[in-house]
């Protein structure tokens, strides 16, 4: 059968749609395949060359060749969807088949460290701050005065043997405990007093459990009506919020002496490593002696110009090196002061 | 204090008798901890107190004896050979340690045959029990010895008893003897206190000799002096003390030395008198005793064979011909007991606490009798201490006491009873105290309380009780003897809470700097002068006048720091020697300076200033994965400043060179300043200075006064940006001396409100394309307007206008 002139066109175009995917089959990248997608179908490309004939055909002919152009469009963008589509597909097949070896060192992220001490100081203000304790500081060269007269304390008193002092002048000292920050604080405000005064202190004093310079936290309360069974009850809640986890340690007060409060307490806590049956940490006696308390006493009232009638008050002061070995097992207390990174960066 | 358990009960009478342990607890309980408890017998066992009943020579050694003993009356004899040259006659009571038995120094007994015969076991010498040093024979008990046989040793060597150590509180001087510690133990136990009767004693051994003949008191200052009693015991023979009565001396750390000298060491011990024995025939004749504070130039041979100077503070004693003794310190030795004494000069005295302590510091002498006087000892106890002393001299020495006594008694007035509230001890205590608990407690305490009204008492507080002044201190002891565990655990109420009193910026700059990487060190406020001089500070620098602590324990704390560097380069260098070569550390502590208007050296009359510092330190290289080394270098110094800064509020500070600091390199080295205050510095420290320090290789620092940062308010929004922004260059051709600052302060110079940030893209130098001593910097400058995106032409007006300024104010070309 003879080829008509219609049909010799829409072969042609058909033949259009092979050329085009061989023409697009070495292509791998998109910009290449949409510059021959134009040779193809845009106005000189060969598609439009083709359909200039289109007038020389019978009008009944017509909608035959137009039929047969549009599948040529259609053959020529779906063909380049799914090359592109299968590029895509050995792109990311080729990216899943990266491996890394993840066992190699990670990039450091600085990591800092505050200071163990630093960081038990902030949590125990932050204990005392639940109770409403706000903090205050002192010097630590302070006066004669300030640290030891004001606190009942007078020269020549037996008391100051259990604290060897450091000198500075006839009347200035390091501050041996934290105390006179108590004696500044009543100073400058009228009670009601509610704080807590972390700080360094001083001490003649250097062996394997002691250290020159070391840090405490003291506690003041002064109010109308405060009582000797609120140190305790404020005591407790300390003890169980910083060794407790469970709650359930008790505090035991022992009688004890220091010029500055009456009563005067040593305080003992379960030892909450084994809940008070005893243990190495404790010696074996269920209980954990953590520092001294007690009433404030009248005459340190008097020297700060307070009426010992109308308000009373307790005070506590603690070790803090004391408790960080206790929770975190330091052997030495040496080891605070040294700068030693091994030390330091463990916390 | 030493306390033995026996001569407690021995003072106290008790409703049960307690166990050692009881005991200890309750007094522990009671405030009088027991830090140490120690059973004096335990050293050894199986020993028995045996009988001699026959002693032969041994056949083959001239040196050992067969002993034959018995350990019940009537019971078989067993032979024991011995080697000691004082075996007893029969009759007489040995130690005997059996087969089995254990002896110091895990020794254990067998039956053993000595030179061909067997002994089963051996009898013992002091040193063999580990008692005393005594190996020059085996023990032989007294005649008398009322221990039965078979008993163990431990009885009949007063060693089958408990050693306490008590840790007396300072207050409480009246327990430094074992009637106040018994009086304690009866408090608490609900017991009495049982004070020895002598009268009974003096009468029997009254000799016809008066005191009142014998010696004259004539002390005038009787502030220094209050009360002295004096005896006189006749007709003493010097000898040793009987084994128990030694024993006790030794147990509570007493060298037992004479029969007399113990006495006084005892009854010092019994009582808490400390008391002195003169030879009464080697005082001035007849001996006219004062109390008086020495004269400049005087000197006295203490007892000790020292030759003192005496200082006018110091006390002595007088017998009309000079100083004889230093009151409450130490006896003279011309005056003390010999062996060839026969009549003794009791003292039995109180003196002025202040004045022994200094003249006992003074001169390091510490003594049993120093230590209670120090802390007060009751001058109502001076005749009953004598009394007893003179009884006991009496009977150990074989003496007689002369009738009377000599007492200069000028005691202050008693103390008006100290009256108490039972509504005060409540309020104060929060404990339910009630009228009968708290009579019940001044009752055990030995306190008379007659009631004043309505749950009110006048308290009288026996004599020994110095402490017991005011009405707290009786609060305080009956809420003891109540016990402190009956204390309820109550919370205060909350009133308005107080603001916080100081300001938290150290810990917000620990944080800022921790958050940072760096690790927290914290080191003495005290360090070696050479630290501080390495640092090379000129003299009229206030950090060169360092305030210096007039007893340090060694060099390394003789100053107080003045800069928070050296400390924390001497930990660089402490850190190299432990191996590791990267250091980065900060820390943010107090430093101590003269306060103004104080001379630059010796001791200050002020307190100091003492201004928190913050200060980083950077050695060897960043934190890395692996591979090469990324040296620290100054701009981690500078970026950790102001990332501090920034963490105290203060913004973006600015940063100028500095070539002033003396530890820091002249050419690495800027100052930090905030609204024109100089905050501080950063840089590379001098490298002299780390060499100082013992580093090798650079150390990068930066160091910061916190005191100049103002407590910032809370952080303002500023609106996020609606509108896109547009960045255009600028490269310039720069001299080298041109910092880059400057160039920042000619485009900010331009007040152009459409620029919005500045930043250095790019820095080159290339002598042959630039020419020496040039340097190429690219500056991208973004612009960008609150309220519409800009147009081009707005952009390039801005950029022009910016760059023309650029060009008219530095020595720089457009490239």
């Amino acid at each position: 059968m003879d080829t008509t002139p219609t049909d010799a066109l829409i072969s042609q175009l058909d033949r259009l749609a092979g050329e085009f995917a061989a023409a697009i089959a070495p292509l791998d990248d998109e910009q290449a395949m949409r510059a021959t997608q134009a040779q193809f179908l845009g106005k000189k490309g060969q598609v439009s060359a083709v359909m200039k004939e289109l007038g020389k055909l019978p009008p009944a002919d017509r909608p035959r060749v137009g039929e047969a152009a549009n599948r040529v469009k259609d053959a020529i963008a779906a063909a380049v969807d799914a090359r592109l589509a299968a590029l895509a597909e050995a792109r990311r097949a080729a990216d899943l088949a990266r491996t890394v070896d993840l066992t190699l060192p990670a990039r450091p992220v600085a990591t800092g460290h505050l200071h163990l001490l630093t960081q038990v100081r902030l949590e125990l203000v932050d204990i005392f701050a639940e109770l409403g304790f706000a903090v205050a500081e002192g010097p630590q060269i302070e006066t004669d005065w300030h640290t030891f007269e004001a606190l009942a304390i007078p020269k020549d008193h037996p008391a100051r043997d259990m604290q060897d002092t450091f000198y500075v002048a006839d009347e200035i000292v390091l501050r041996t405990h934290t105390s006179p920050v108590q004696i500044r604080t009543m100073q400058a405000h009228p009670p009601p007093i509610r704080i807590v005064a972390p700080g360094v202190v001083y001490r003649r004093d250097d062996d394997a459990t002691h250290s020159p310079m070391f840090s405490q936290i003291e506690g003041l309360v002064v109010d109308r009506g405060i009582r000797f069974s609120d140190l305790k009850g404020v005591l407790t809640h300390f003890a169980n919020r910083f060794f407790g986890g469970s709650g359930g340690l008790d505090v035991r007060f022992r009688p004890s002496y220091f010029p500055f409060v009456e009563p005067g307490v040593e305080v003992d806590f379960t030892c909450a490593f084994c809940r008070g049956k005893g243990c190495r940490l404790c010696k074996g006696t269920g209980w954990i002696e953590i520092g001294g308390a007690g009433m404030v006493d009248p005459d340190v009232f008097a020297a700060v110009g307070i009426d010992s009638e109308v308000y009373t008050g307790f005070a506590f002061g603690m070790g803090i090196e004391r408790m960080a070995m206790l929770r975190h097992n330091v052997s030495d207390i040496k080891l605070y002061y040294e700068g030693d990174l091994r030390f330091l960066r463990q916390f | 204090m030493k306390a033995l358990w026996s001569w407690l009960l021995e003072l106290c009478d008790l409703p049960t008798t307690p166990t050692v342990e009881e005991g200890a607890r309750a007094l522990t309980g009671g405030g009088l901890e027991i830090e140490g408890l120690t059973d004096l017998g335990a050293g050894f066992s199986g020993v028995v107190v045996a009988q001699v009943v026959a002693k032969r020579p041994h056949p083959e050694s001239t040196k050992l004896t067969l002993v034959d003993v018995i350990t019940a009356k009537d019971g078989p004899a067993t032979q024991v050979v011995c080697g000691a040259p004082n075996v007893p006659e029969p009759g007489r009571k040995v130690l005997w340690a059996r087969p089995g038995a254990t002896l110091p120094g895990g020794i254990t007994l067998a039956t053993k045959p000595v030179k061909g015969i067997e002994s089963p076991g051996m009898l013992c010498a002091e040193d063999e029990l580990g008692l005393g040093d005594d190996h020059a024979g085996i023990v032989v008990l007294d005649a008398d010895d009322p221990t039965a046989l078979g008993a163990p040793a431990q009885r009949a060597l007063g060693v089958d008893d408990w050693l306490l150590d008590v840790n007396v509180p300072a207050n409480r001087g009246d327990c430094l003897g074992h009637e106040g510690l018994a009086r304690e133990l009866a408090a608490l136990l609900g017991g009495r206190l049982v004070q020895h009767d002598v009268s009974a004693d003096l009468a029997e051994l009254a000799s016809e000799l008066r005191t009142a003949d014998l010696v004259e008191l004539a002390i005038a200052d009787a502030a220094a002096c209050p009360r002295y009693v004096g005896r006189i015991v006749d007709g003493v023979a010097v000898g040793p003390s009987p084994r128990r009565f030694a024993q006790r001396l030794r147990a509570v750390g007493v060298r037992p030395i004479s029969n007399l000298v113990d006495v006084t060491n005892y009854v010092l011990f019994e009582l808490g008198q400390p008391l002195h024995a003169f030879d009464w025939h080697r005082l001035a004749a007849p001996p006219r005793i004062g109390v008086r504070r020495a004269a400049a130039g005087e000197r006295l041979t203490t007892l000790d064979g020292n030759d003192r100077a005496l200082e006018p503070g110091d006390l002595v004693i007088t017998d009309g011909s000079g100083p004889i003794a230093l009151a409450g310190v130490m006896g003279g030795q011309a005056t003390e007991v010999t062996a060839a004494t026969s009549r003794i000069l009791l003292e039995s005295a109180s003196f002025e606490a202040r004045s022994i302590r200094r003249t006992a510091r003074r001169l390091g002498l510490l003594s049993e009798a120093s230590q209670r006087f120090e802390r007060g000892v009751d001058p109502a106890l001076a005749d009953r201490a004598a009394a007893r002393a003179a009884v006991l001299l009496a009977r150990l020495g074989g003496g007689r006491v002369a009738t009377g006594l000599v007492d200069h008694d000028r005691r202050p007035p008693a103390r008006p009873p100290v009256p108490l509230r039972l509504a005060r001890a409540q309020v104060l205590t929060g404990t339910a105290l009630t009228t009968a608990s708290c009579e019940d407690a001044l009752a055990r305490l030995g306190c008379v309380a007659t009631a004043d009204g309505d749950g009110r008492w006048l308290v009288t507080p026996p004599s020994a009780r110095a402490d017991l002044l005011r009405e707290v201190d009786l609060i305080e002891d009956v809420l003891r003897v109540v016990g402190y565990g009956e204390v309820p655990a109550t919370l205060p109420p909350l009133t308005a809470a107080p603001r916080p009193l100081t300001t938290t910026i150290a810990d917000r700059a620990r944080r800022a700097l921790a958050a940072a990487g760096l690790t927290e060190a914290i080191t003495f406020g005290f360090q070696a002068p050479a630290r501080l001089e390495a640092l090379g500070l000129p003299a009229d620098d206030r950090r060169a006048q360092p305030i210096a602590v007039r007893n340090p324990m060694s060099i390394d704390q003789a100053i107080m720091r003045t800069s928070l560097v050296p400390n924390l380069l001497a930990a660089i260098a402490r850190n190299r020697s432990f191996g590791l070569p990267d250091v980065a550390l900060f820390e943010v502590g107090s430093v101590f300076l003269r306060a103004a208007g104080q001379p630059p050296t010796g001791e200050p009359s002020a307190l100091a200033d003492e201004p928190t510092h913050a200060a980083i330190v950077l050695h060897g290289s960043r934190p890395r994965r692996f591979g090469a080394a990324e040296p620290w270098d100054a701009f981690d110094a500078k970026g950790f400043a102001l990332t501090l800064a920034r963490a105290l509020g203060a913004g973006d500070p600015a940063v100028a060179a500095a070539a002033d600091v003396p530890y820091l390199h002249p050419g690495v080295g800027a100052a930090i300043t905030v609204g024109g205050v100089v905050v501080g510095h950063l840089g590379e420290v001098h490298p002299d200075v780390r060499a100082r320090f013992g580093i090798d290789g650079p150390v990068y620092l930066a160091e910061l006064d916190l005191g100049r940062f103002a407590e910032p308010g809370p952080v303002q929004m500023r609106p996020v940006p609606r509108f896109p922004a547009s960045s255009r260059d600028v490269s310039l051709l720069l001299p080298e001396a041109v910092p880059a600052a400057e160039v920042e302060a000619v485009i900010a110079g331009a007040a152009e409100a459409l620029v919005e940030r500045v930043a250095l893209a790019e820095e080159y130098r290339d002598a042959d394309k630039l020419g020496p001593g040039k340097k190429s910097q690219l500056w991208s400058i973004t612009y960008r307007a609150p309220d519409r995106t800009l147009t081009d032409p707005e952009i390039e007006r801005a950029h022009e206008g910016i760059v023309a300024r650029l060009t008219a104010h530095l020595p720089a070309a457009r490239r």
